[in-house]
């Protein structure tokens, strides 16, 4: 083990360029923390897009609101299995409920989780769901009529001012829901940019980078969810909620890179002493996940693509396509920025004179299976939950009281 | 289910709210070491606990009574911020019975000094770095310094004795026949004692300009720069290492 070990140093020794300290040579933070605010950013952006039909009442994007709301609950259930699988110990997780600790940032990360999970997510699907588990559980037979009249906690009322306080209860839910995405995904960010010795991320900026970029990436990946699963259900995309999402990602794309290029000429201007050793991390080490990949391939090209695609009077099905893809790319896009903000942060010496390099493993605990693993897991926890509770409005029960 | 006039809902999710709050402040109640928290962020009787383990090291006053004369000789040396048992082991049972236990006595090659002798680029520099495969190999330590005054024997001959590691380097790059005193003065106090004489750098841009400024009287081979517009406001060494300008 130590032998392998050390081999794998002396791998990674011939790539050091200029002087790093001994402890710098392997980083900390690998593939599995990259993922953690990838997903935790795909849970906020995609409750925030929930919100904006129930808050903002933009009723194109209807559709999918229900699939928001799931979608962001299947990759809530995966956001901590990451850091999980990367710290070990699991079990040890529960004792930041029991001792909790109020001046350590990463301690509360269990409280920010559980409030947005139980008081938020589920809060705000129970109440949107409950008269459809209802009728539902009316209708069926067998473990399904028991699972939905569960899920009910048995408050089995259709009475209309039962169901309009549902709505009511969605609607203030949904109120604080949304500082509450801002806080969890802005809390990632905060974990970053409160790091003063990085000066890659320290900056007051990266809470509402994080945020914009979830906005992002939650609005493509709902666009993505929504446009296959109407090719697999075989039907027809409602258009009109296509053109709004499309819309929807232009702008938060826009104000995302607008922030990173602040930060970016904030960084220049104030040209601080890491300035030289920052710049030669971006022409250097991060040229293709940053410059290539990132900036174009994730930002420009999608920003090109939407803007022609929405404001060009392509046929429909072209449309489609090209917002699909554009979705496929922002994904590449935001996944890189994770990387370059995670990885990025650990490449350079604390001396500012030298780089290291960062070579994922391929099996093991933080190797890249995990990552693929843990990348599907939110898929089929979606699956399940459509299932569970189809997200379609065909599946809705008539709104009707049923007759006595 | 109205109570109060609250919604059935409500009530029904204050109800689940309570239980898994409940059984959140039961498991508190179990799991939660009972003297958490009173001193700080951690169990209390920890402290105490810790405070009953039996002491194993002495300290080095007490060594002193019996071992004056190693005392006296370390307290003379560069090993004078050093305690006893950084090298002998802890030894309380030893100076409470000296036959009890026998302390360490470190003598085999590599045992107690490359813990802090090896060569690290971390360390500062000027501090005694060896590299072990490379300075007198198979030679036990105590050979040659005496570990209660690790001041070498004999005054070394060349730069190198020490500096090993940038004599190497140096000679794998263009800098190769260029001597330490080249660029370096160094006063002949250095080699006895090492860091109350310091050498000093070049602090000046033309010590390398006498080969590399355009005009110079060296090998046409050499590379030139313009000292004026090569960088200005910086020494040549804080760009250029000069033991491998290559690198």
């Amino acid at each position: 083990m130590a032998g392998e070990h050390l081999e794998r140093l002396e791998t990674l020794h011939d790539q050091i360029s200029g002087f790093i300290y001994p402890n710098e040579i392997e980083l900390h933070w690998g593939l599995l923390v990259v993922l953690y605010p990838y997903i935790t950013g795909l849970v906020a952006g995609a409750f925030i897009l929930a919100s904006l039909e129930k808050v903002f009442k933009v009723k194109e994007v209807e559709p999918t609101y229900r699939l928001s709301l799931l979608t962001a609950l299947a990759f809530l259930l995966v956001a901590p299995l990451p850091l999980l699988a990367h710290l070990g110990h699991p079990e040890r997780s529960f004792e930041i409920f029991l001792t909790p600790h109020f001046k350590s940032a990463m301690a509360m990360f269990g409280f920010v989780y559980a409030w947005y999970l139980m008081l938020v997510l589920l809060l705000e699907i129970w109440f949107e769901y409950r008269a459809d588990l209802v009728r539902w559980s009316q209708r069926e037979r067998g473990p399904r009529k028991l699972l939905h009249w569960l899920i009910t906690l048995g408050s089995r009322d259709l009475s209309p001012e039962a169901v309009a306080f549902d709505q009511k209860a969605v609607h203030a839910i949904t109120l604080i829901g949304i500082p509450s995405a801002f806080l969890l995904h802005g809390y990632v960010g905060f974990i970053f940019g409160s790091v003063k010795a990085n000066p890659w991320w320290s900056s007051v900026l990266m809470p509402i980078v994080f945020l914009f970029s979830a906005i992002v990436s939650g609005i493509s990946l709902v666009l993505i969810i929504y446009y296959v699963a109407t090719l697999v259900r075989r039907e027809t995309p409602d258009m009109a909620c296509l053109d709004k999402l499309a819309s929807f990602l232009l702008y938060a794309l826009i104000v995302d890179l607008s922030l990173e290029l602040l930060d970016f000429i904030h960084r220049l201007y104030e040209s601080e002493e890491s300035i030289g050793i920052l710049s030669e991390l971006i022409v250097s080490k991060l040229f293709i996940s940053l410059t290539i990949v990132q900036i174009i391939i994730g930002t420009v090209g999608p920003l090109l693509l939407l803007t022609f695609s929405r404001f060009s009077q392509l046929p429909p099905e072209l449309k489609r396509v090209a917002y699909f893809i554009a979705a496929l790319l922002v994904q590449v896009g935001i996944f890189s920025t994770r990387w370059n903000v995670v990885i990025g942060g650990q490449l350079f010496s604390k001396s500012l004179r030298g780089l290291t390099v960062y070579k994922p493993e391929l099996a093991g605990i933080e190797g890249l299976f995990t990552s693929i693993g843990l990348m599907i897991l939110p898929f089929v926890i979606l699956y399940v939950l459509v299932k569970v509770l189809p997200p379609w409005p065909q599946a809705a029960a008539p709104t009707a009281p049923p007759p006595d | 289910m109205k109570l109060w006039g609250i919604a059935d809902q409500v009530v029904r999710l204050a109800i689940l709210l309570a239980i898994v709050g409940g059984v959140t402040v039961a498991l508190r109640a179990r799991f939660v070491p009972p003297s958490f928290g009173e001193t700080g962020h951690y169990r209390a009787e920890a402290v105490t606990i810790a405070a009953e383990l039996p002491v194993r090291y002495a300290g080095s006053e007490i060594c002193a009574e019996c071992h004056d004369d190693q005392e006296e000789l370390r307290r003379r040396s560069y090993h004078r911020g050093l305690s006893c048992e950084v090298c002998h082991g802890a030894a309380a049972a030893h100076a409470e019975d000296f036959e009890a236990q026998q302390p360490l006595v470190p003598r085999a090659r590599g045992e107690a000094c490359l813990a802090c002798h090896e060569y690290l680029p971390s360390r500062p520099t000027g501090f005694p770095q060896i590299i072990e495969r490379l300075h007198n190999p198979l030679e036990p330590c105590v050979g040659c310094h005496d570990p209660h005054d690790p001041t070498p024997p004999e005054v070394p001959s060349s730069c190198a004795a020490c500096h090993a590691q940038i004599e190497r380097t140096k000679a794998v790059s263009h800098h190769l026949a260029l001597t330490c005193e080249t660029c370096h003065e160094a006063a002949p106090e250095h080699r006895i004692e090492p860091r109350s004489h310091l050498p000093n750098k070049p602090t000046a841009r033309e010590a390398c300009g006498r080969c590399h400024a355009e005009g110079a009287d060296s090998g046409a081979e050499i590379p030139r720069v313009d000292l004026d517009t090569h960088g200005p406001r910086y020494l040549c060494w804080q760009c250029h290492y000069p033991h491998h300008p290559e690198a």
